[in-house]
């Protein structure tokens, strides 16, 4: 019974092969899906999780890391990092392959920023992650709320470093410098995936071209700030599109490119097309490199803002390596040497 | 002394859709397990997770079998503590 369902799974992971799946079977699995040996993760104590989880309810935040049902996150939080999700937890937009609830979201909520700054400060934070829903029903889409966020904690942690992953502001200059100004060190807006899949992943609101140009901007007016973006593997892109994806990214101004498996949250998602190996990732990571990024981490687990506070320890390290022989790694995810 | 083990929590917001289906059991009933060890593997939508053993000991009862689903705070196995 075993193997027919690791049979019925291979079917599954290929888009085609499910979809000539009888209905009952494409049930069975859902309640119990199969992944390869490297998508485990180990289920921690739960003990700092409780304790991140209470102070989160405490000041009514939200971190992207619940809402998109993250594998990383007890592992981030045991570390005493998170993402918060600011502007609320319903977007306006709807994409295929997010857990993120979308409709009619409330007003943002006053004294957030300093919520934010709070949590920050409480958890100790060094590197904070400010993400946010999109929000196309207000007039700034929201980037006024993200640059006070942004003050807030570099008011209250003046060593802190911070990183915004933010929507596409529909590729608005004012909107994107009012975020710049704010002072973020990383300004990441993530393309998602390949120009072909767009339509069928992204909200039709998102476009490949949109959010290149939104990066682009970004570069123009944030010259001291690394300019990132991430896309999912696995959605059925080929490798191809994969490196014109890095191209073009490259070519709008990004420093830095995260690229990760993508995990079906739900049985409403998009299905996952293809699990690639720890080598294809590994391959795609130097293709990055040689494309010209000067951070690039590609793995089954990698997300966005999964251990980004590297980018600066690999800069450091990058530096310090020129003269010695420190090469020594912080981790699989820091490869900037 | 006897340990109960639950299944621990990820963090979602809400406990109730959080847990996932035993996939299977790494340890049976009278192995001894070192703390750490692989206890045994739940699946979620997205990804394995293996819940390692909590305390070095003897695996006395599994509670739950293969294809159940679990939630946060489920009663998983019962272990008895070495020493």
């Amino acid at each position: 019974m075993i193997e027919f369902l690791r049979l019925c799974a291979a079917c599954y992971n290929g888009v085609s092969g499910y979809e000539r799946l009888p209905k009952r079977m494409i049930g069975i699995m859902e309640a119990q899906p199969q992944f390869p040996p490297w998508i485990r993760r180990a289920w921690p104590s739960g003990l700092t999780v409780r304790e991140v989880k209470t102070l989160l309810g405490e000041l009514h935040l939200h971190t992207v890391c619940q809402s998109a049902h993250c594998p990383n996150q007890s592992e981030c939080w045991e570390r005493r990092t998170a993402t918060f999700m600011v502007l609320g937890n319903v977007c306006t937009r709807h994409c295929a392959f997010c857990a993120v609830n979308s409709g009619r979201p409330a007003s943002p909520a006053a004294g957030e920023p300093e919520r934010v700054a709070e949590a920050s400060a409480r958890l100790g934070l060094r590197h904070v992650v400010i993400t946010c829903v999109t929000r196309d029903d207000l007039p700034d889409q929201g980037s006024g709320h993200i640059a006070d966020c942004v003050a807030a904690v570099k008011q209250r942690l003046r060593h802190a470093t911070v990183e915004v992953l933010v929507p596409d502001f529909r590729a608005e200059t004012d909107a994107i410098r009012r975020v710049l100004a704010s002072g973020p060190e990383i300004y990441a807006h993530n393309i998602e995936t390949v120009e072909r899949l767009t339509p069928k992943l992204r909200d039709r609101r998102f476009s490949y071209r949109g959010s290149l140009k939104s990066l682009e901007i970004a570069a123009r007016f944030g010259s001291d700030c690394f300019i990132k973006s991430g896309f999912m593997l696995g959605c059925g892109e080929r490798p191809e599109e994969v490196r014109r994806t890095l191209e073009d990214l490259r070519a709008a101004g990004c420093v830095a490119v995260t690229m990760g498996q993508y995990l079906q949250p739900t049985g409403r998602n998009h299905p996952v097309a293809a699990y690639l190996t720890p080598e294809q990732f590994q391959e795609y990571e130097q293709l990055a490199r040689q494309v010209g990024f000067v951070f690039a981490v590609a793995g089954p687990f990698v997300r966005s803002s999964y251990r980004s506070e590297a980018i600066f320890e690999g800069q450091s390290r990058a530096q310090a390596s020129r003269g010695a022989s420190k090469t020594a790694g912080c981790g699989v995810y820091c490869h900037a040497d | 002394m006897r340990i109960e083990v639950r299944l621990p929590d990820l963090g979602d917001e809400d406990d109730a859709v959080q847990g996932g289906v035993v996939a299977i059991w790494s340890a049976q009933p009278g192995d001894t397990l070192e703390a750490g060890d692989d206890l045994l593997e739940v699946t979620t939508d997205k990804a394995a997770f293996v819940v390692p053993c909590p305390v070095s000991g003897t695996l006395i009862e599994q509670c739950v079998s293969e294809g159940d689903r679990v939630s946060v705070g489920d009663l998983l196995g019962v272990l008895e503590a070495a020493g």
